[in-house]
């Protein structure tokens, strides 16, 4: 029978196709880590990733990149979905506390001891940002200040001998500079929704202010009437109004904020301390060595500090002791001192994209230092980091959710579509019903 | 309309059809940093084809050096080729099931009637109602459970599932139309439906199925939302996903990204254009009475 | 539609009259069937059980354990949340935008496609083009074009003096929300066009000569020659484009990611968010649902009245 024949060939072929390819199977006895990481400067990861292997022969290390701005979804749905959780992994201050609480990253020191040991060599704050419930979930990556940044030039051409020390001076000197035609748009920010830096930079803008978000019992106080956060608000749909603000600001993220600065066609803008490396770059910057770093504007100058880290997934402790062993080493040499004691990957990070560090050793190194004092006033930058910085409050298991919320609303701020008070109302109701929950 | 005001009319649309196309391949033929100047070079001053050299043989270009795009390359932007196979293989294989089981099912709600005839047709038609997203989740769970996930084979089963309800109404309607007679020869001679269906009617009905194939084609190759939530790595990955991964990160090179998206959108596009007389043809067969 | 069931019911006295009653012509129409079925029930009936319980329970992605039932709460949750009120009129907005921009563009590009001449003929090829490719990548091709800094648009305008000066397409609510319409009446208006122009193409000459003859002008003759001809087709993409105004997630995915602010979220992300940022399962299944509930409804609405429309045309 023709006609059954071409039936049973449908079903089969219907069949054969919902068999999953085999994978290749090969049975060396090596230990495979997935690594996970948000795309920047991939390919100085897959050179350290090259060096840890010749040390590490056994471990076999498969790195995969995903956008900064999706980098959270990404990895939820990668955690969720099982198939394709990480070994190891970048992360982030925002993120860490939701991540363990759910129990998809393990905390270090129960698998390593060694780490409460190591973790005396890092600065406070990092230890801080890498905490849940006294227990320490990562090795730094890196770790920076955010910094408030000008065109020393083109400020100077508008007739300042000095940066601004307020907000309200800030507005003034951008004004001046707009109208003597240097420049369009003399401020820009990362404020992309997509961007989980705009956060940062937002709670810098409160903190330097002398603002708080929260009381010690984690309520907002950010709403009450005339706070920094209204304030803030405030002055960026000022900034927006007086045409002195780039109204493409709503949808760059830092990288492009850095595009502007580079190309000379903006002069103020708030980043991490580190992206000055590249402004004073002369291979990536028009204006290299134009730029300078300053304390944040306004009354305390305070700023958020924050950290990146390597943490461990919490699939590792269950693929047994080998997994746990190679996930040491991988940490250790990428976050931690290394075998050598050489700090081998946080080093490089330094000299070679001047990353801020939390490992306090490197402060003495002096080859950081020097390289440190090319594009940066290095005496500033750590007192920056040192005197005026603090992480960001509300470092919650529900502070990435109110985050994604907040980015949004304050947005509807600027673009003058709700009120600064209306704005701080719905943020404080989301985050009383998310801490409720 | 006068001619004057009609050929107007004619440029402008066209220069709105493909404007945004040659902006792009102009754009691909540039490096970051000319991309990134103001008024921006319609023309490209430097044109330079290293961003398809790098994506084909991911071997930088000496143009690249330093940090002007070397460090700027995603592992996702390099991996084109083996998306773009990705592509191929989910695509075809969905083309191939869609028009047997599409070509099965048409012929027999057009020329039979059967018990529960009208309730599994309004079923099947009603499914494509469904939006993706509001299934998403589910699917995601039961593609995890049945062990798929990050594979192709999950991907050909959803697509297939997703394109069969229109190739079906399609093809049905195209059956429809043709006169009964010649089948009910055929079938007086003793040939059986399947028989007749495939002597008789499929050759009939080649352009149809042309059609229909194309749409099976182009819509497996099109769609994001299940690549995105069913794929993990490069085993699975389709072009749409690798694409908007790389075209929405900021830290990945322009220029870059916009080489790969001409190198994908170049294989729809001849596919559209080969076909078009079949697709119009179809159109016309099925909306016109 | 009438038609056809004549036709099938013609065959089915051919059948009686020569009596075969075998078994494989009994079960040909089921087996014949069954694949597509099969395959269609899999990924359609079983996901919306499947969503329907997700979304009567509390599921939060960071509480992997604890699941309990809480009824309609989901549901109740969603409907009383201004932010979801929000999504759904933009959704409505921004769905009445693309019927209107996508009907006007398809029935007056398809008049023009019509017509003799060359610029027509290369029209008809190039109008396939924007329809091949895939609408995640046209979005990536119209990101570039909108870019606020150093897009297409914004130094086409200004050179030839219409704007004054650079301005932000996806950094401002109104614009963002056009932008996407823009993008997508530029990857969907030439299906639309593809659609009138087969249907055009078969109305005979002589009624537009006869109207010419009656001392028709251009208006009277598309009023009342061409559009009762294109009617039925006017209310399949009034279908289509429904639908896709609904469910419209990869435009925002790689537009505008929503914003600015919630200027572009629409039901479709508000689920995703939902899910993936805010990590509520159960909520987004809920979201979701409501979604495929409301297109489905409006579906069977038109297709109620694409049915009359057929019966008396």
């Amino acid at each position: 029978m023709k006609g059954r024949l071409l039936i049973w060939l449908a079903v089969l072929v219907l069949m054969v196709s919902l068999f999953p390819v085999l994978p290749a199977a090969h049975a060396a006895p090596q230990v495979s880590l997935n690594f996970m990481v948000w795309t920047f400067a991939v390919d100085t990861i897959q050179e350290n990733i090259k060096r840890f292997q010749q040390r590490y022969p056994n471990i076999n290390v498969r790195l995969t990149d995903y956008n900064w701005g999706q980098f959270p979804d990404t990895i939820v749905a990668n955690f969720v979905g099982g198939s394709n959780a990480p070994d190891v992994l970048y992360s982030s201050d925002h993120w860490l506390q939701q991540w363990a609480a759910a129990g998809w990253i393990a905390p270090l020191d129960d698998y390593f001891p060694q780490v409460k040991e190591m973790a005396k060599s890092f600065s406070q704050y990092a230890v801080e940002g890498m905490s849940y419930k006294g227990k320490i979930y990562g090795l730094p990556y890196y770790a920076d200040p955010m910094a408030f940044f000008y065109n020393e030039a083109i400020v100077k051409k508008a007739g300042f001998s000095l940066p601004p020390s307020t907000w309200e001076e800030l507005l003034q000197q951008a004004k001046v500079i707009k109208e003597k035609g240097l420049v369009k748009y003399p401020i820009g920010f990362g404020f992309s929704q997509q961007e989980p830096f705009s956060i940062e930079v937002f709670i810098s803008m409160v903190y330097s202010r002398g603002g708080d978000l929260f009381d010690k019992d984690m309520n907002p106080v950010f709403d009450r009437p005339g706070s920094a956060t209204i304030k803030a608000i405030e002055w960026v749909r000022d900034a927006l109004r007086a045409g002195v603000l780039d109204p493409e600001t709503l949808q760059w993220d830092g990288v492009q904020a850095g595009n502007a600065m580079r190309a000379g066609n903006q002069v103020y803008s708030i980043s991490r301390a580190s992206a000055l490396w590249s402004f004073n770059n002369p291979q990536q910057s028009k204006e290299a060595g134009n730029f300078k770093i300053a304390l944040m504007p306004g009354s305390t100058h305070q700023t958020v500090g924050f950290v990146r880290f390597y943490a461990m997934s919490s699939q590792v402790p269950k693929r047994g002791k080998d997994a746990l062993d190679a996930a040491w080493n991988f940490l250790n040499y990428f976050g931690g001192p290394g075998p050598d004691n050489s700090y081998p990957v946080v080093r490089r990070w330094a000299l070679d994209f001047g990353l801020g560090f939390a490992q306090m050793p490197l402060f003495r190194d002096t080859d950081i230092l020097l390289s440190f004092g090319k594009w940066v006033d290095v005496p500033l930058l750590q007192r920056i980091g040192q005197r005026y910085s603090k992480v960001k409050q509300g470092l919650t298991p529900w502070f990435a959710q109110w985050d994604v919320f907040t980015r949004a609303e304050l947005q509807k701020a600027y673009l003058g579509q709700q009120s600064p008070d209306q704005t701080a109302k719905n943020m404080a109701a989301k985050w009383n019903e998310l801490k409720r929950k | 309309m006068n001619r004057v005001a009609a050929s107007g009319a004619g440029l402008i649309l066209l220069a709105f059809l493909l404007g945004p196309i040659l902006w792009l391949v102009s754009s691909s033929l540039q490096l970051d940093r000319e991309l990134f100047t103001v008024p921006p070079h319609f023309i490209p001053k430097q044109p330079t084809f290293d961003n398809y050299r790098y994506i084909i043989t991911r071997v930088p270009p000496a143009t690249y050096t330093g940090d002007q795009i070397g460090r700027r390359a995603s592992g996702e932007a390099l991996s084109l080729i083996p998306a773009l196979r990705n592509s191929f293989i989910v695509s075809i294989a969905v083309m191939l099931i869609n028009v047997i089981f599409s070509t099965l099912a048409a012929y027999t709600y057009a020329r039979l009637r059967f018990r529960g005839r009208d309730i599994t047709y309004a079923f099947i038609l009603t499914s494509r109602l469904i939006p993706a997203i509001s299934v998403a989740i589910p699917i995601f769970v039961l593609i995890d459970r049945l062990g798929l996930l990050d594979t192709r084979s999950a991907l050909i089963l959803v697509y297939v599932a997703f394109t069969l309800p229109f190739t079906m109404w399609f093809l049905m309607k195209y059956f429809g139309f043709f006169p009964p007679e010649i089948e009910e020869a055929a079938m007086i001679d003793g040939s059986s439906r399947l028989g007749t269906l495939t002597r008789i009617v499929v050759p009939m009905a080649a352009p149809g199925l042309a059609a229909a194939a194309a749409f099976a084609f182009m819509g497996s190759y099109s769609e994001f939302l299940f690549g995105l939530f069913l794929t993990r790595t490069m085993a699975s990955k389709t072009v749409p996903v690798v694409l908007v991964a790389t075209a929405i990160n900021h830290d990945v090179s322009f220029a870059l990204s916009f080489a790969a998206l001409v190198l994908s959108i170049i294989p729809p596009v001849l596919f559209a254009l080969v076909f078009r007389s079949y697709i119009t043809r179809g159109f016309a067969g099925v909306l016109a009475r | 539609m009438a038609g056809i069931q004549e036709r099938g019911a013609a065959d089915l006295r051919l059948g009686r009259a020569r009596a075969r009653p075998r078994r494989a012509v009994a079960l040909y129409p089921y087996l014949s069937i069954l694949p597509t079925l099969l395959v269609v029930a899999l990924i359609s009936v079983y996901p919306l059980l499947f969503a329907l319980d997700l979304s009567v329970h509390r599921n939060i992605l960071t509480e992997p354990l604890a699941h309990p039932f809480v009824g309609l709460r989901n549901f109740a949750e969603t409907f009383g949340s201004y932010y979801f009120v929000r999504a759904l009129l933009t959704t409505l907005r921004f769905t009445a935008m693309i019927i209107a921009g996508t009907l006007a563009y398809g029935i007056a590009v398809s008049l023009f496609l019509n017509r003799p001449g060359r610029l027509a003929g290369a029209s008809r090829i190039a109008i396939l083009i924007p329809w091949a490719i895939p609408t995640v990548m046209a979005a990536i091709i119209w990101r570039w074009i909108f870019n606020g800094n150093y897009g297409a648009l914004n130094a086409l305008l200004v050179s030839i003096g219409v704007l004054p000066e650079y301005i932000s397409w996806l950094g401002n609510p109104l614009l963002a929300q056009l932008s996407l319409v823009l993008t997508h009446i530029w990857k969907w208006g030439p299906l639309a066009a593809i659609m009138c122009l087969a249907t055009l193409q078969v109305i005979p000459r002589d009624l537009y000569e006869a109207a010419y003859i009656d001392g028709g002008g251009g208006w009277a003759v598309f009023r009342f020659v061409t559009l009762p001809f294109l009617r039925p087709t006017i209310l399949l993409l009034l279908i289509l484009e429904t639908i896709a105004g609904f469910v419209t997630f990869d435009l925002i995915y790689v537009l505008t990611g929503g914003g600015p602010a919630d200027a572009t979220t629409m039901l479709a992300w508000f689920a995703y968010a939902e899910i993936f940022r805010f990590l509520n399962l159960g909520k987004g299944a809920a979201i979701a649902f409501v979604i495929g509930a409301l297109t489905l409804g409006l579906a069977l609405i038109y297709v109620r009245l694409l049915r009359t429309e057929e019966l008396y045309s």
